[in-house]
């Protein structure tokens, strides 16, 4: 399949006011190709904005280059900018416009004009379902309104390849739901191509064709989500929340005494001492074959341990799983 | 350049639909200016304006006329050898004073009222000793108005006891062209410009009819004074030609009487002769008793040669403006010309807070990140920059437009009838106009290309744009014009007060203007170019 977006050794390194500096992504490579959606998944600060940032035009690579569809976007950028839409993480549009007034500035942006442009910001409004609040003043929109107008803009001048920053943050679920059926629109009907990020992973699970994970500002693994979660086995993921402190020694006593347990994760509670009387409470996060079965073994081994079993959640492998393998940590963290 | 307009309207379209901006930025100049302009100048149009010195030039070209020649008197009447009296001893009529006959006839004496009208507007002595001084006169107590008693008495307040040195700034100019191009410059209100046959025309002839009456026929001097006047100045030149024509009515009056009394004098003489015992085709006036008939003309009404000595006196310059018809002064009223200084401070003021705050507009795009999607997009940064400063500039212009316009609209009102404020050279004005909002557009962008962060525009930019305010006088006080001068305000309400006087001198003005503004938006841009690098 033909790669659109060739990202090599993407660096960024900021400067700091005290002298110092800060390296924001280090050394990123990705190919992504054309027709499907590509996530780059990572918590906050992760790399992931700073790396689409670099990619469509708007930061200059401390070193690195993009290539999209063979023009360099440090040294072909108008080229390489006439085949991206961009939607940021921010609602870019102007608060004292009306919608369609949104998108027919930014219509011009991209070269468009005249009845081309009219008809087109008019079927896009039509697309994203605000055709009746088209000469509304964008800021009394809700939300998710202005979501789709922000999608809309990114889609005036149909590009072949579309950036979207984080687009759900902040909005009702509602919404969500249709800008994620949106995204998958585009790919599917239109056949663009998606650069897509986020740091919720079911958004990532549900659209992607293939996930970039990011974290300190680099990719850690890269794949499709069965390519990925192979990466970490076929095992579940059981979470418990216990009362009690948790002793040294019980996380390695639960791997010895179950033998389907492969590995188990601590989360130490928080000091008590707040003076709430609340009793202390912990996570364990446990790995294990066959996780249903070994559910309850698992909680007779901790209550053996002292410890009152207050919830417990299942969780079949997946990219949350992936991430904490690779990093300990979880996406939320 | 489509997209920098697309970006320019914007700007625009932006500013223009912020009501909270456009009460800021029109209604409260508008509504402080109105209110300073009536608090100093009131309602209505019938307030007495106070005349600073009126630049007048006055061009004499009257070469004069000779008197004998001129009156046509026979030759052996200006034989004093050849008279059976002395004329030494023959006293004319005139009042108390000692005029002979002598001093009148005394061969080659001219007369010159073109020096005379001239003397009197340039409020100078009157040198001209054939006219005055040579025939012994003493005029020193006549008082010479400009007007008859009763014209324009029901509006005559202005100025009560003002002299003709208190009102006009008036300069002797030799060429006439050159005095009309002083006027069109604005260099002066008007031009007096008197012609070569101004006292032919003036002085009248005398003829003999069949049956041997002395007849006098009068010149036609009026209307040959031209008053050349500034129609950007309109009062000043009305003024000027109010007074150049009492001034030439004056001598209108004085014709009018001399050829009275002259036909009066020398038929009353013929009267007394026996007209058989003359051979007129050999004049002898041997057998007159003249001295007989000269002795009776002391019966005459001297007051009717009264107006004469208005002409030959050297004491004619203090002439008073007491009689000033008011109808001529209306049209410039308190409150227009007040409004004129206030309200084009004012504009430009509020214009440098659109200059500074619109180009800091940039920071505000980057927090919403419309200016990343327009870096995104296929637009050159620096068509973004040049469409940016571009929409300011356009829409600082419009606003100072807007609020002259509004500022007229006011001043119609207020006086209550249309006022052009401005002026009426709508190029120069625009001009003017183009030149500030360079500047004052210019002032934004080096100050925020400066400043570091957007805090610091907050900050500095209003303190530098009060700072320019109090040294261009936009807050009703004057600092001294060497530190006025350092503020585009200055020399923006300059220009525009002299546009609105007529005046057209407005070049030192426009460049100094239009070269702080480019050198302001040079920098600003090399400065600003950094706000675009994320």
């Amino acid at each position: 399949m033909e790669t659109i977006v060739e990202a090599q050794n993407l660096r960024k390194t900021y400067r700091r006011a005290d002298g110092s500096s800060i390296e924001a992504v280090k050394g990123v490579n990705l190919a992504i190709r054309r027709g499907e959606i590509f996530s780059l998944l990572g918590p906050n600060g992760a790399g992931k904005t700073t790396t689409i940032s670099m990619i469509s035009g708007l930061v200059t690579p401390t070193e690195g280059d993009a290539v999209i569809r063979g023009h360099s976007i440090t040294k072909q950028p108008m080229a390489a900018k006439r085949l991206m839409g961009f939607v940021p993480q921010e609602i870019a549009l102007y608060p004292d416009l009306s919608a369609r007034h949104n998108l027919l500035f930014f219509g011009r942006m991209y070269g468009l004009g005249g009845r081309s442009l009219s008809r087109r910001v008019d079927e896009l409004l039509a697309f994203m379902e605000l055709h009746e609040r088209r000469n509304d003043r964008v800021d009394t929109f809700s939300g998710g309104m202005k979501r789709r107008v922000n999608i809309a803009v990114g889609l005036l001048h149909k590009p072949q390849l579309i950036y979207m920053d984080e687009p759900t943050v902040g909005i009702d679920p509602q919404s969500r739901r249709r800008i994620l059926d949106t995204v998958k629109q585009l790919r599917d009907e239109d056949g663009m191509t998606v650069l897509y990020t986020t740091h919720l992973m079911e958004e990532a699970q549900e659209l992607s064709d293939r996930v970039g994970i990011m974290d300190h500002g680099e990719i850690i693994a890269m794949g499709t989500q069965s390519e990925l979660t192979q990466q970490v086995g076929e095992e579940d993921r059981l979470e418990f929340t216990v009362v009690g402190a948790v002793a040294e020694g019980t996380p390695a006593r639960i791997q010895d005494e179950v033998s389907l347990v492969t590995r188990v994760l601590y989360d130490a509670p928080e000091p008590a001492g707040d003076g709430s009387g609340e009793p202390v409470t912990g996570r364990l996060t446990v790995f294990a074959e066959q996780g249903r079965t070994a559910l309850p073994l698992i909680i007779q081994a901790l209550h053996s341990a002292g410890l009152e079993v207050q919830s417990v959640a299942v969780r079949e492998p997946d990219l949350e799983a992936v991430f904490l393998a690779l990093t300990g940590r979880e996406l939320r963290d | 350049m489509r997209k920098i307009l697309a970006i320019a309207g914007k700007e625009l379209y932006i500013f223009f639909r912020d009501r909270n901006l456009i009460l800021l930025s029109f209604a409260t100049p508008l509504v402080l200016s109105t209110i300073i302009g009536l608090a100093f100048g009131g309602v209505g149009g019938s307030d007495s304006p106070e005349f600073a010195e009126i630049a007048v030039a006055v061009v004499n070209l009257d070469e004069g006329v000779d008197v004998q020649e001129s009156i046509g008197l026979p030759d052996q009447l200006t034989d004093a050898g050849s008279l059976p009296f002395d004329p030494a001893e023959v006293a004319l009529p005139f009042g108390d004073s000692q005029v002979t006959l002598a001093s009148l006839l005394e061969s080659g004496s001219a007369l010159n009222f073109g020096d005379q009208v001239a003397g009197i507007l340039l409020s100078q002595p009157i040198g001209n000793v054939d006219t005055a001084g040579g025939a012994g006169l003493d005029f020193g107590e006549v008082e010479c108005r400009l007007l008859g008693d009763g014209e324009g008495e029901e509006s005559a307040t202005f100025a009560a006891g003002g002299t003709l040195d208190d009102l006009l700034d008036a300069s002797q100019v030799a060429d006439p062209d050159l005095a009309r191009a002083g006027v069109d410059s604005g260099e002066y209100a008007a031009a007096v410009i008197i012609p070569p046959d101004f006292s032919r025309g003036m002085l009248p002839r005398l003829l003999l009819d069949d049956e041997g009456r002395v007849r006098a026929e009068l010149g036609d001097p009026a209307g040959t004074v031209e008053v050349y006047g500034n129609n950007g100045r309109p009062i000043s030149a009305r003024v000027v030609h109010a007074i150049a024509a009492g001034i030439v009515n004056q001598f209108v009056r004085v014709s009018v009487a001399l050829s009275a009394a002259v036909e009066t004098s020398a038929n009353f003489v013929l009267d007394n002769i026996d007209l058989g015992a003359v051979d007129f085709s050999n004049l002898d006036l041997s057998g007159v008793d003249l001295p007989a008939a000269l002795a009776s003309l002391q019966g005459l009404d001297a007051s009717a040669l009264e107006p004469l000595f208005c002409l030959i006196t050297p004491g004619a310059s203090n002439i008073t403006v007491s009689r000033q018809p008011l109808d001529a002064l209306q049209e410039a009223p308190t409150f227009a010309r007040l409004i004129v200084p206030i309200g084009a401070s004012q504009a430009v003021f509020f214009a440098l807070f659109t200059g500074v705050f619109g180009i800091h507009s940039i920071y505000e795009e980057r927090r919403n990140w419309t200016l990343q999607r327009m870096i995104v997009s296929p637009t050159p940064r620096f068509y973004l920059l040049v469409g940016k400063v571009a929409g300011n500039l356009v829409t600082v212009l419009l606003q100072i437009l807007i609020l002259m316009a509004a500022l007229t609209v006011v001043a119609t009102i207020v006086i209550g009838e249309t006022a052009m404020i401005w002026g009426t050279n709508g190029g120069a004005i625009l001009a003017v106009a183009a030149a500030l909002a360079l500047c004052v557009s210019g002032v934004g962008v080096f100050l925020v290309g400066l400043a570091r962060t957007p805090e610091q525009v907050v900050l500095f930019g209003p303190m530098i744009n009060i700072g320019l305010a109090v040294l261009g006088g936009a807050f009703g006080f004057s600092l001294p014009e060497q530190a006025a001068q350092f503020s585009l305000i200055y020399w923006g309400v300059d220009a525009f007060t002299k546009l609105a006087s007529g005046q057209t001198d407005i070049a030192l003005n426009l460049l100094v203007l239009a070269a702080q503004g480019l050198i302001l938006y040079f920098v600003g841009m090399w400065l600003f170019k950094r706000r675009l690098d994320l």
